[in-house]
């Protein structure tokens, strides 16, 4: 699985490493991945309906 | 000002290092040439991955003699590390039978009844109880809960589904496949450069990661959520969650000679042509990657008869493949060009049901082929080759039983039994192939025609189900006792095969009821005025003609209902501060629902997300879920966001059992050859339990909790 490695300052990853455990995360690189991805999500597009409905064909659960 | 350096999760799968399997695979591609093959995903609006042949073979090569010169050094390595990673250890084996969605209330009505010897004998040997399920109670949720050990507001997976926010559409929960971002234009061809995005959506950590971190091996084959697979020091094989080659989660075609216009969910009807006494078609593939606008790639296919009515041949891709009336074939492979020498495989099986008057050919979905995936299905990439060129090929597809194509009546019960029945043999022979192979670590397999049956069969359990009408109820009445007696005799097979140094558990994720009434939550939203339609009052699929301006709820999927949140949803209109009291409102009122067909409360419980379960994703999880009566869930036309003229509706469909209920109403099974003292167990108690066995710390995020198992420390 490919990584990529980003400099933080020390006092802020300590703050993340204790705030990570206090939600429940399983590691502070899992905290910072998902305070990323909601801050990039909200600034994203909407995905494409025919695409996202196309994907879904099939799964025995729906119609 | 010092800098730390923090590794952010990976996206990418990549060609796997090192050891054994790639040796195997090396072997094996030395011993079965194979043709120009890509890396590739092939999947609407997907994108590939360039990698010919000849560079994977080369670097085959270049890792196979890497491999042979650092081994000694790896092994010493590897037997140091070995050596103190079972230090601890209490056992030896754990092995983990995972039965997909086998009831409690089933299971302990067929051991009473004397039907199922070896649970019974693992019963009195050791501990049967229900199994907790994960709130929903739904499999994606709770095998993500199984793997992690923790509850869904820790693993972010609450449905098979997941909202789009800004466009109110849903996704796939588990797993995301991005586009190729950069394109080289050449005429026609768009050539992707790169590979597509792969991310597993699933949060948190599986317990099998955190073993291998710590030099226990670990073998996963076909656990839910593990696609795409995740970097391990063991083996693993992907499950739920792998798409076919189309890039949906199984599409069957219906080829005949007779038009039919009827539009089919889960699959697509294709018209062959006669001429001269022969059927002319073209098998619709995967999207080609490499031109413009993504057209399909098609097989031109001839089926001739051989001048009897139940035989016929079948040429296609240059091979020909003999058809039987009312047989399946064996797996075909099918190649299919991208047009500038790049290649993708994909597998598929036919079943000629009529060749006169009308040819009538079932074709099941195209599924990735194991021996040349075009994604990556395993872990390392060569473990699902080497399983094929070791065992022969198999369904590689998420779901793979077709549950669609028996609901559409393309195929019979008796049919899809056979099919399923199949893929239960190909898992049985990778299981104990595993089993044999495993001295000491972690193994786990997890068999789904448990779940695909009962969904499809319980309407034989029940005279009354709607589903009933007009269709056999005794031919098949006994395929759920049946299937349960086959997981019987399954178990004793691995019974004989292991000793007290071996724990060994059986478990399923939930239970199962039956599915007679659906309930469209979106039009009782809409009489209660929690939603509303725009002007026109005509309610589409996903959601069409909802006025989003005026909507305080909706429902998506399976599990329940989602507020519509300024800040969350693209145009959200409820505030933070009315967030409780809309919750308790539509709760309160939603719990009075009364079915007037049946004359019976239809909804056990309305459950407030954040009341059970808690973590960082939390806000991901429907704000409600309701907890259906057993008899009840959420109908079809829900499930899609589609606004019903009726809140209730008859379910008519073959999938005429379910377990996205009440979870305390569906519990699932836990047996387990040694004593537990707990009273209560849940699914996510595994995990910890298991890492507890090898002698690993169980991480402090972890929800469940060790199982006070009788194990005494391995001699």
């Amino acid at each position: 699985m490919g990584q990529t490695k980003v400099k933080l300052e020390e006092d802020l990853v300590e703050k993340a490493e204790k705030l990570a455990k206090l939600a429940g995360y399983s590691s502070v690189e899992e905290f910072i991945t998902h305070t990323l991805e909601s801050a990039i999500a909200q600034l994203e597009e909407g995905g494409d309906t025919e695409e996202l409905k196309e994907k879904l064909k099939g799964l025995g659960y729906i119609a | 000002m010092k800098l730390w350096s923090i590794k952010l999760l990976g996206k990418r799968c990549r060609t796997p290092k090192t050891f054994w399997p790639f040796l195997i695979f090396f072997v094996v591609l030395v011993v079965f040439p194979t043709h120009d093959q890509a890396l590739a995903y092939v999947g609407p609006g997907a994108g590939f991955a360039v990698l010919s042949s000849f560079l994977m073979i080369f670097i085959a090569f270049l890792l196979a003699i890497i491999n042979l010169i650092s081994w000694p050094l790896r092994y010493f390595w590897r037997l140091l590390r070995g050596k103190n990673a079972y230090k601890k250890a209490r056992v030896k084996r754990v092995i983990i039978l995972g039965l997909d969605g086998l009831d409690h209330q089933l299971t302990e009505q067929f051991m009473a009844e004397g039907k199922l010897p070896n649970f019974q004998k693992l019963r009195n040997e050791g501990r049967f109880a229900p199994l907790a399920t994960t709130f929903p109670s739904i499999s994606p949720v709770a095998w993500s809960s199984f793997q992690t050990g923790t509850n869904p507001g820790k693993h972010n997976v609450f449905d098979f589904l997941t909202p789009e926010w800004k466009a109110y559409l849903p996704k796939l929960s588990s797993a995301q496949i991005g586009n190729v971002q950069r394109h080289l234009s050449i005429g026609k061809y768009r050539i992707p450069l790169g590979k597509p995005s792969l991310k597993i959506l699933r949060r948190s950590v599986p317990f099998w990661n955190i073993l291998s971190e710590k030099g226990i091996f670990t073998n996963i084959i076909r656990v839910p959520i593990t696609f795409p697979p995740e970097k391990t020091t063991g083996l693993l094989l992907s499950a739920m969650g792998v798409p076919d080659l189309r890039g949906t989660q199984g599409s069957f075609t219906h080829i005949t000679s007779k038009e039919d216009t009827s539009n089919l969910t889960g699959g697509t009807h294709l018209l062959a042509k006669r001429v001269y006494g022969r059927f002319h078609g073209s098998l619709p593939g995967p999207p080609n990657p490499m031109v413009k606008d993504h057209p399909t790639i098609s097989l031109p296919f001839i089926i001739s008869s051989n001048g009897k009515m139940a035989e016929a041949t079948l040429e296609l891709c240059g091979a020909k493949i003999p058809l039987h009336l009312g047989q399946y074939t064996d797996w075909v492979p099918l190649t299919f060009k991208t047009g500038i020498g790049v290649k993708i495989s994909g597998i598929c099986r036919f079943l000629l049901k009529s060749l006169e008057p009308q040819l009538d050919l079932y074709v099941t979905p195209i599924n990735i082929d194991p021996e040349k995936p075009a994604l990556p299905i395993s872990y390392p990439a060569v473990y699902a080759p080497y399983l094929a060129k070791k065992l022969g090929r198999f369904a590689t597809l998420g779901l793979a039983e077709d549950t669609w194509a028996l609901n559409e009546r393309v195929i019979d019960e008796g049919q899809f039994l056979r099919q399923t029945w199949d893929i239960h043999a190909e898992r049985e022979r990778m299981f104990f192939d595993a089993l044999q192979n495993l001295d000491r670590g972690l193994l786990t397999i997890v068999f789904d025609s448990t779940d695909r049956i009962q969904h499809t069969f319980t309407r034989y359990l029940h005279p009354d189900h709607p589903a009933n009408q007009g269709r056999d109820v005794f031919q098949h009445q006994n395929a759920i006792e049946h299937l349960y007696q086959e997981c019987d005799v399954l178990l004793g097979k691995v019974l004989a095969k292991i000793d007290a140094a071996t724990v060994l558990i059986v478990m399923s994720d939930h239970g199962f009821k039956a599915f007679k009434r659906g309930i469209n939550l979106n039009r009782w939203l809409l009489e209660n005025g929690y939603l509303t339609l725009k002007e026109s009052g005509q309610g589409g699929e996903w959601f069409q003609g909802v006025d989003w301006s005026r909507t305080k709820a909706y429902a998506l999927g399976l599990a329940g209902i989602f507020l519509n949140k300024k800040g969350r949803e693209g145009k959200g209109i409820v505030s933070a501060d009315q967030v409780a009291q809309l919750k308790s409102e539509i709760a309160e009122n939603l719990q009075k629902l009364r079915d007037p067909l049946r004359k019976e409360m239809a909804i056990n419980a309305v459950y407030d997300s954040a009341s059970v379960m808690h973590g960082p994703y939390l806000s991901n999880a429907p704000d409600l879920i309701v907890g259906y009566k057993p008899g009840y869930r959420a109908s079809w036309a829900s499930v899609t966001g589609t606004v019903m003229e009726n809140i209730f509706s008859d379910n008519i469909k073959a999938w005429s059992g379910d377990h996205c209920i009440d979870p305390k109403t569906v519990p699932g099974i836990f047996f387990c050859n040694k004593k537990v003292a707990d009273d209560e167990l849940s699914i996510m108690d595994i995990a910890p339990t298991v890492l507890d066995l090898f002698g690993v710390a169980v991480p402090a995020h972890i929800d469940g909790k060790v199982l006070k198992m009788d194990v005494e420390k391995k001699k």
